[in-house]
């Protein structure tokens, strides 16, 4: 009987260990390849943002890769917390002239899961508006209704938004009760119109509004009172 | 050779997984909420069937009896592993879109089902066989409950419009959704199995009353 129990605990050693060697030969292959996928999709997320209106390129990309690179080893950590949205690690800055552009990475809950967006706010010397934004993560959504946060119109209700929309909060029309403003008129309130094109759905937008306005408040009064204005 | 054939096709309709074993419906129920979200979970799960499948036919006589299921068990979870690394590594879009289902191809009791019901019984060249046509019969029931559930929730199929927001039920999309689109495609499948064995007895009378015609 005991010999029996040590032949089948060996042959179950075996087994894994074959298995165990294997994962590690694929991983040890797969690693350097992953991460370098994983900041190609930041550079491509980062590119789109630092666009202008008529889609030209306002930094080099090659600025931003090396930028991207260098704050690599930053990725990743929660910095900033109040309760409903959270800021993650790093910010990046680009200047172009004399207007600064600050990337932020932010999350909120949504229906599912998190909801991360990516936001780059343009600092003019005086006024931080929302330049662009783009939500990197809702796959915790319902497709169809809170997954269509996705689509680039649903997106674009969301930027560009002057400070003193941001200043009260960016809502969604209907938390703001405004759902019968244009979508432009909208932004220049700090409403961001979505009901119309994605009926049904409120409480991705509102993670989305949420974790801007975290991320605006954690750039507006820890980042920029502490470095450099 | 059509026996071969069969090993192949038994999964599509008479064995369905989805439909007729009734198995995997975690995943089943849980990714279908649009056609490309169905057809994704079972593709993925597919691989992973194929795989799985052919090792554990291969090694079927070195595992002892008792520690069958654990030694199963580490195969599937190390092919889902390695999949999910190369996804990631090689295909990072698709890796992102089905990032979800990925690790939840290891609690797919289809799998599981296949390997302890089939390939540990069987040769490699059937295992592999039965692995392809069940991850078949898996991957077109799942797109049809999410092109079904995708239709009436959202008006499109694949992403593509059919008839717009005119008839949009959102309940399809959620949940309860699922299982009542589930529960009437098993009744369908059902029924076409009972009118088949009906047609077969039927048959089967005539030839036996011809028979007897022809003896006398």
């Amino acid at each position: 009987m005991k010999k029996e129990t040590l032949k089948i605990s060996l042959t179950l050693m075996i087994y894994t260990l074959i298995a165990g060697i294997a994962l590690a030969l694929v991983y040890q292959f797969t690693e350097n390849r992953i991460a370098e996928a994983e900041l190609e999709n930041v550079i491509k997320s980062m590119e789109f943002l630092l666009t202008d209106e008529s889609g030209n390129q306002i930094v080099d990309p090659k600025e931003i890769k090396n930028t991207v690179i260098s704050k690599r080893s930053e990725m990743g950590n929660e910095i900033y917390n109040d309760g409903i949205g959270t800021v993650i690690s790093p910010v990046y800055e680009f200047q172009n002239g004399d207007v600064k552009y600050y990337i932020l990475t932010g999350s909120a809950v949504g229906y599912g899961g998190k909801v991360i967006t990516i936001a780059a706010f343009k600092y003019n010397g005086s006024e931080v508006s929302l330049h662009k934004i783009k939500v990197i993560e809702y796959s915790q959504e319902t497709p169809g209704l809170g997954a269509k946060i996705a689509e680039e119109k649903v997106q674009e209700r969301f930027f560009p938004i002057p400070e003193e929309g941001l200043k009260n909060g960016l809502k969604v029309d209907k938390d703001a009760g405004k759902q019968n403003l244009d979508p432009d008129s909208a932004k220049q309130s700090g409403v961001a119109k979505v009901s119309d094109v994605m009926t049904g759905a409120t409480i991705t937008p509102r993670a989305v509004a949420n974790s801007l306005n975290t991320m605006y408040k954690y750039l507006r009064e820890k980042y920029m009172q502490g470095g450099e204005k | 050779m059509a026996s071969k054939l069969s090993e192949f096709t038994k999964g599509i309709i008479k064995e369905n997984p989805t439909y007729v074993q009734v198995l995997g419906m975690c995943p089943t129920l849980a990714t279908t909420t649009s056609a490309k979200n169905g057809f994704g979970m079972g593709i993925a799960a597919t691989v992973v069937l194929v795989m799985s499948n052919v090792v554990i036919s291969a090694i079927r006589k070195t595992v002892p009896e008792k520690i069958r299921i654990p030694i199963f068990i580490t195969v599937i979870a190390t092919f889902v592993t390695i999949v999910d690394l190369l996804m990631h590594a090689f295909t990072y879009d698709l890796w992102k879109t089905l990032g979800l289902f990925i690790p939840l191809i290891v609690v797919n009791c289809i799998i599981m089902g296949r390997a302890e019901a089939y390939a540990s019984k069987h040769g490699i060249v059937n295992s592999l066989l039965d692995g392809l046509g069940m991850g078949v019969g898996f991957t077109l029931s799942l797109t049809l409950l999410g092109s079904i559930r995708e239709l009436l929730g959202n008006g499109t199929v694949f992403d593509v419009n059919v008839w717009g927001k005119a008839f949009n039920m959102f309940v399809m999309i959620l949940p309860p959704g699922a299982y009542l689109t589930l529960g009437l495609l098993a009744a369908l499948f059902a029924a076409i199995a009972i009118n088949k064995e009906e047609k077969a007895k039927k048959q089967a009378q005539v030839s036996q009353t011809q028979k007897a015609g022809d003896v006398k």
